[in-house]
């Protein structure tokens, strides 16, 4: 008698999660008129912006009649909420993806070459190098860069003038023209980012390698020389100061809000300060010379396709177009973002633009913020142990020994097989 | 055994089982599934994402957590979280319901202001108070209006912790006062006036009568809120953007369990090897907890 009674149970709920997991595999959603229906997603942005992207999507679902691509916007956790829906089998066809989580991702095979994909109309040789070479491995591309950014000096035009300093063109005249523009825990000269994504190229610019074969390389003389005059600027001079210091956010706010005369920040921030603060009257330079080479950071984020995605043409239909001149011409029309392609950014005119230009001009020698899958466990680390060298807590070797140790512990853990 | 009576047990009981059968389910695969999921991942090796494989590595996650210096400062800032929020909390809600109950003025409309607190989300009130805590905020203004030093709350390793200690105090204790409340309501007066009678004094009837009638309801607060502080996770990730910064003095376990299960790839087993070591911890802790009131609740 037990014995029926169990099995009647185990056939119920047999019967029960059979037709849910059946209810969930039917997900497949296929559009009226024999459209093909892709997902695109990605995460939210200003609505200036979102409109934008609805405009170019427009264009391109006019051009393509037979696709139809449904935008998703993940507010929130982009990167948890792409990992998870990718384990499930969930995950859309087409997806940004920033550059630092490329090499990850394109590790554990997820990505769609698009090599076969891409014709030579397409003109891959029109990309920005260094952008690209971030979503390529072992001579196949998962994807293309949508635009770009990278880090220029913004100063405070009417507090250079007031200080009658000049707008420096080195690293040397950068630390001097912040002395006479602090004042006091008022206003600082220099508004620091201390975090790897900021200071990578700096570390880098006396030769040493920040990462080496996938592992933390921090405490050579070459990185921990390179890094010690940005801590000291802080420390010892008192000319710079963390957004934290001074109540703002981010260094961008610094200048905005008038605490910071000068920050290293990215296209990101032009729209911000003239919309947040019109009061300010910056301007923007290249990053001033560090050690007598030109040098910045790069930030880019690509379209990327699932390999488990069942509409394989029309999703590179999709990329192709976005990523193409037409598309970017658009796309980066209104300065969100700069283009990728050389190409565009030369019909746009955005290397003569006065804002703009300095930006551009920097990408040619720009550090890319991608390094390999094991970044993000070495970043982490370091911006973790630099902030306590930073604040004086203790010595900048000190605090990079243990965040290298620690990150090179946790890289061998998670290689180890 | 009379085959009828049989037959209509088995359609009681089915009928029972039927009832019980959305549950069931939501318990066996959203509840009871996972945590044995979770235990096999403890001891594998697993990369879930992309050619997922998964590869029995016995103890090793385990044995990492004993060499891994970030799982032992996150372990000792829980702890350490723990120890001090824990009591804090427990007698300033004893406290504050027990002035509430006094019968002072007004005393409803300070139960719904004290309250307040509890009502909002955590996530929004860690956002408010950052913003207090910002080097030019309220806290820092009204802490120099009485000359005492100022601090960089959130930028600074040695008062980072502190910060969100305070907050979550000031946050929870309003909703374990709720509880004492009730609990209050139901000491019987008589006690009171008997004590009235012999010439105790307020604080003699709070120390003898009020303290050693909460007792149970003491027990329950201290347990709920071991496991509720031993589980810190969301202010300490907005306050440190994630990153359990600065200097790692607000990396707690859970968020540890959040960066290895979700920013890394390939160590989702360790995270479950850390989570299960963070169920045994609040285990042990919860069994010491009714080892001191044992006693206490049995009166």
């Amino acid at each position: 008698m037990k014995a029926i009674r169990w099995f009647v149970i185990v056939a119920v709920m047999t019967a029960l999660s059979a037709s849910l997991l059946a209810g969930c595999g039917s997900g497949q959603k296929q559009s009226a008129g024999g459209k093909v229906e892709i997902t695109l997603a990605g995460w939210g942005s200003t609505p200036e912006e979102t409109k934008l992207l609805d405009q170019v999507l427009a264009d391109f679902e006019q051009s393509h009649p037979n696709i139809k691509v449904k935008r998703e916007v993940i507010a929130d956790q982009y990167m948890d909420v792409i990992k998870t829906r990718l384990i499930g089998g969930k995950g859309p066809d087409v997806f940004y993806l920033d550059a630092i989580e490329a090499p990850g991702l394109i590790e554990t095979g997820v990505l769609e070459p698009l090599n076969h994909y891409v014709t030579p109309d397409f003109d891959i040789n029109d990309f920005e190098k260094p952008m690209i070479q971030v979503f390529q491995k072992n001579g196949n591309i998962y994807g293309f860069p949508k635009g770009y950014s990278t880090l220029a000096l913004l100063y405070n035009k009417k507090m250079l003038k007031e200080a009658g300093v000049e707008v420096p063109k080195t690293w040397d005249e950068l630390r001097a023209a912040s002395r006479k523009l602090t004042q006091g825990n008022k206003v600082y000269g220099f508004g620091q980012n201390p975090e790897l994504a900021r200071t990578f190229f700096i570390a880098q610019s006396l030769g040493g390698q920040v990462v080496k074969d996938g592992r933390a390389n921090f405490t050579t003389p070459e990185v921990l020389n390179a890094l010690q005059p940005y801590v000291d600027q802080h420390l010892i001079d008192k000319t710079a100061a963390q957004p934290s210091d001074v109540g703002a956010g981010w260094t961008g706010e610094m200048l905005g809000q008038g605490k910071a005369a000068m920050v290293l920040e990215g296209n990101w921030a032009i729209p911000f300060l003239k919309s947040t603060f019109p009061n300010i009257d910056f301007g923007t330079a290249e990053v001033p010379t560090i050690h007598g080479k030109k040098g910045t950071m790069a930030f880019t984020v690509g379209y990327v396709m699932n390999a488990a995605s069942t509409k394989k043409q029309a999703s590179w239909e999709l990329i192709s177009y976005l990523t193409g001149k037409q598309g970017m011409k658009t796309w980066t029309s209104k300065r969100f973002e700069l283009p990728t392609r050389k190409s565009v950014a030369k019909e746009l005119g955005y290397d003569k633009d006065p804002v703009l230009g300095p930006l551009v001009a920097g990408a040619p020698y720009a550090t890319v913020w991608s390094e390999g899958s094991t970044l993000p466990t070495i970043f982490n680390n370091f911006n973790n142990q630099f902030v306590s060298a930073y604040i004086g807590e203790r010595p900048l070797k000190e605090a990079l020994q243990e965040a290298q140790d620690q990150a090179n512990g946790e890289i061998e853990f998670q290689l180890y097989d | 055994m009379n085959r009828s009576v049989s037959k209509r047990a088995f359609k009681e009981a089915a009928q029972g089982y039927l009832f019980l059968l959305p549950t069931l389910f939501v318990l066996l695969f959203f509840i009871i599934g996972p945590i044995f999921y979770a235990i096999y991942l403890a001891f594998h090796k697993v990369q879930l994402l992309g050619v997922s494989s998964s590869e029995f590595t016995g103890m090793r996650n385990f044995t990492r957590i004993m060499v891994d210096n970030r799982a032992h400062i996150a372990i000792w800032n829980t702890l350490k979280y723990v120890i001090i929020v824990v009591p804090i909390q427990t007698i300033l809600s004893m406290v504050m319901a027990a002035v509430l109950n006094a019968g002072l003025k007004g005393q409803k409309i300070f139960r719904v202001i004290y309250f307040l607190p509890t009502l909002t989300s955590s996530a929004v009130l860690t956002l408010i108070f950052m913003w207090m805590f910002n080097q030019s905020g309220l806290i820092n203004e009204l802490l120099s209006a009485v000359g005492l030093p100022i601090y960089n709350w959130l930028g600074d390793p040695r008062v980072a912790l502190n910060a969100i200690m305070g907050m979550n105090i000031w946050s929870t204790a309003p909703f374990f006062m709720v509880i004492y409340l009730a609990a209050l309501q139901d000491i019987p007066s008589s006690l009171y006036e008997a004590a009235e009678l012999d010439g105790a004094n307020a604080f003699q009837k709070f120390w003898n009568i009020t303290m050693p009638s909460l007792r149970p309801v003491t027990s329950f607060v201290v347990i709920m809120g071991l496991i509720g502080t031993f589980q810190l996770f969301d202010q300490s990730y907005i306050f440190s953007a994630g990153s359990g910064g600065p200097n790692n003095s607000t990396l707690t376990v859970v968020l540890l369990i959040y960066q290895y299960a979700f920013k890394n790839l390939g160590t989702m087993g360790y995270a479950a090897a850390l989570a299960m070591t963070l169920a045994v911890i609040i285990l042990i802790a919860t069994l010491i907890q009714r080892k001191f009131s044992k006693e206490e609740s049995l009166n």
